[in-house]
């Protein structure tokens, strides 16, 4: 009898406490935000058609711990990656991808339930997962083919996405994502 | 005469080689399951892209082992005279397994080199988990008629927490890879039905916990202490490799924690009362709490049916608990039953078992 009534009190207790309390506990601790930020230094603000400029970038996550840190740096001016783009140094935890034109890509930080083709090339560096303060760099060296006004679009998008700081820049220029992209321009003169 | 008591001797010893080689089998296939769980959180949470990684290598150092052991009782089977044809049953699982497991890592290789990576249910996997479950099979079966033979003592009989524990880990494996939707890759859409998986996670999981637990229970001659023990192992293997590699899930570990409770009030139940009402009464109780005991990668299943939230892995408790009462409320009664029926599996399973024939 006394087994019954403690295994009965053990249950109940076992039951509220997973059930309910534990739940309703964890359900209203705030969710984690990871913040994305980057420098840039582009080496040659102007060059000559055939000379190459470095890009290199050094990404942050200024927040809490995240799932996925996702870098973007994207070439409208661009039709061939493979012959324009070159990757000399990542530390970023996957290795970096190319996208190239019509390629479908997760589009206004849905996460994956909108989605475009993409319109230009890009290339996209990850890291999972990301904690507090980390850093990850990338450089790339780049060479244009036309003569004009050649621009680089960079951002970065933290996962899970979870407000306006999950995304770097916060605002600006929206790319063929439906996503803020800082704007790097350089000068091909013939 | 005195050659007779030789070969007598020599047999003698053959059994207890043979008895290595089935705790190297149960404990390769433990590496394994230890190692498949933990390839599955560093997917989920590294999603690294070279076959060669740390889960992998506790994996593919499993399969040797498991090899090794079943070279060795291959080889003391043979010099075997008097319970030769018992242990047959135990070598044979064995050797399918281990042909199976051989095959599935050049297998595994050649599918990463051509497909990238695979997911979860892939024809390698399959394979690997197949020969994983006869594996871990084979090396139960040995273990336990040996122990029988033996007539073991309490500590002896302790070997069984390693005999059984494989075969319910490459069991939730099998159950794992038909429910969970981590398939689908580039190349593949392997992701099961939602609603075939959801049937699958409440009928397999509860089966399974409550088989595993009665079936040590019965090997060990109802010994008290092997239920909770054998929950407590398969719910420090769960946390170490599911949950405290993923940061964001680090506090929910005295939630989980509290799963030890319904064991060790089975095995009491089992203590107390010998009867088939308690059976069924600690048989239901274990079933009915596979939601909590397969946290947190349980979740994703029936989030396919009840949420269908996108899930990345610091988000998963929130929609774990968001639908645990659902959840519970919807498989209470189905958990129960498959618990309570293996009761009776597990019976006839241990019955088999300990069958010794001369």
């Amino acid at each position: 009898m006394i087994f019954v009534v403690s295994a009965a009190l053990f249950l109940s207790i076992y039951f509220s406490l997973t059930l309910y309390i534990l739940p309703e506990q964890y359900m209203s601790n705030e969710k984690l935000i990871s913040e994305p930020m980057f420098e840039v230094t582009i080496s040659e603000k102007e060059i000559s058609l055939g000379e190459s400029f470095n890009v290199d970038i050094i990404t942050k996550n200024g927040g809490d711990y995240g799932d996925i840190h996702i870098l973007s740096t994207a070439f409208p001016n661009v039709v061939e990656i493979d012959e324009t783009v070159r990757i000399t140094t990542y530390d970023f935890t996957q290795t970096p991808v190319k996208v190239i034109p019509g390629d479908e890509m997760i589009a206004r930080y849905s996460g994956g339930l909108e989605h475009i083709k993409a319109k230009y090339p890009s290339i996209e560096a990850t890291s999972r997962p990301i904690h507090p303060g980390s850093t990850y760099k990338m450089s790339q060296i780049v060479t244009p083919e036309t003569v004009g006004n050649f621009s680089v679009l960079i951002k970065s998008v933290n996962i899970p996405h979870t407000s306006d700081l999950s995304h770097y820049p916060q605002s600006g220029i929206l790319d063929h994502q439906g996503e803020f992209v800082q704007v790097y321009s350089v000068n091909v003169n013939p | 005469m005195k050659s007779k008591s030789v070969s007598l001797l020599w047999s003698n010893y053959s059994e207890h080689v043979f008895l290595i080689g089935c705790v190297l089998v149960s404990f390769g296939i433990l590496l394994v399951t230890v190692g498949g769980s933990w390839d599955i959180t560093n997917h989920l949470l590294s999603k690294p892209d070279t076959f060669f990684s740390p889960p992998h290598a506790v994996m593919y150092l499993g399969v040797t082992i498991s090899l090794a052991g079943t070279v060795t009782s291959f080889l003391s089977w043979r010099k075997m005279q008097e319970f030769k044809s018992t242990y047959f049953v135990s070598l044979k699982s064995s050797l399918i397994g281990i042909g199976l497991l051989s095959s599935a890592g050049p297998f595994d290789y050649i599918w990463h080199s051509n497909f990238g990576l695979d997911g979860l249910l892939s024809p390698p996997h399959l394979t690997l988990i197949a020969g994983m479950f006869f594996c871990a099979i084979g090396g139960m079966i040995g273990i336990s008629k040996f122990l029988k033979i033996i007539k073991s003592k309490y500590h002896q009989s302790l070997l069984l927490l390693l005999a059984v524990m494989p075969v319910w880990l490459s069991g939730s494996g099998i159950i794992s890879s038909l429910s969970l939707p981590f398939s689908n890759t580039n190349y593949f859409q392997f992701n099961p039905e939602p609603t075939f998986a959801l049937i699958s996670a409440t009928l397999g999981f509860p089966l399974l916990i409550s088989t595993s637990c009665f079936l040590i229970f019965r090997l060990s001659g109802f010994r008290f202490g092997m239920i909770s023990l054998l929950g407590g192992l398969f719910l420090l293997i769960y946390s170490s490799t599911a949950i405290i590699p993923n940061f964001a899930l680090m506090d929910s570990m005295s939630f989980y924690s509290l799963n030890l409770i319904p064991f060790i009030i089975a095995d009491l139940t089992m203590f107390f009362f010998k009867g088939k009402k308690a059976s069924m009464f600690a048989g239901g109780l274990l079933g009915s709490i596979f939601y909590m005991a397969y946290y947190p990668y349980v979740m994703y299943t029936f989030n396919e049916v009840l949420l269908g939230k996108l899930v990345s892995p610091s988000l998963i408790y929130f929609v774990y608990f968001e639908m645990i009462n659902d959840v519970f409320i919807i498989t209470l009664i189905p958990a129960t039953i498959m618990g309570m029926l293996a009761v009776f599996i597990s019976e006839k399973t241990a019955k088999k078992i300990l069958e010794i024939r001369r």
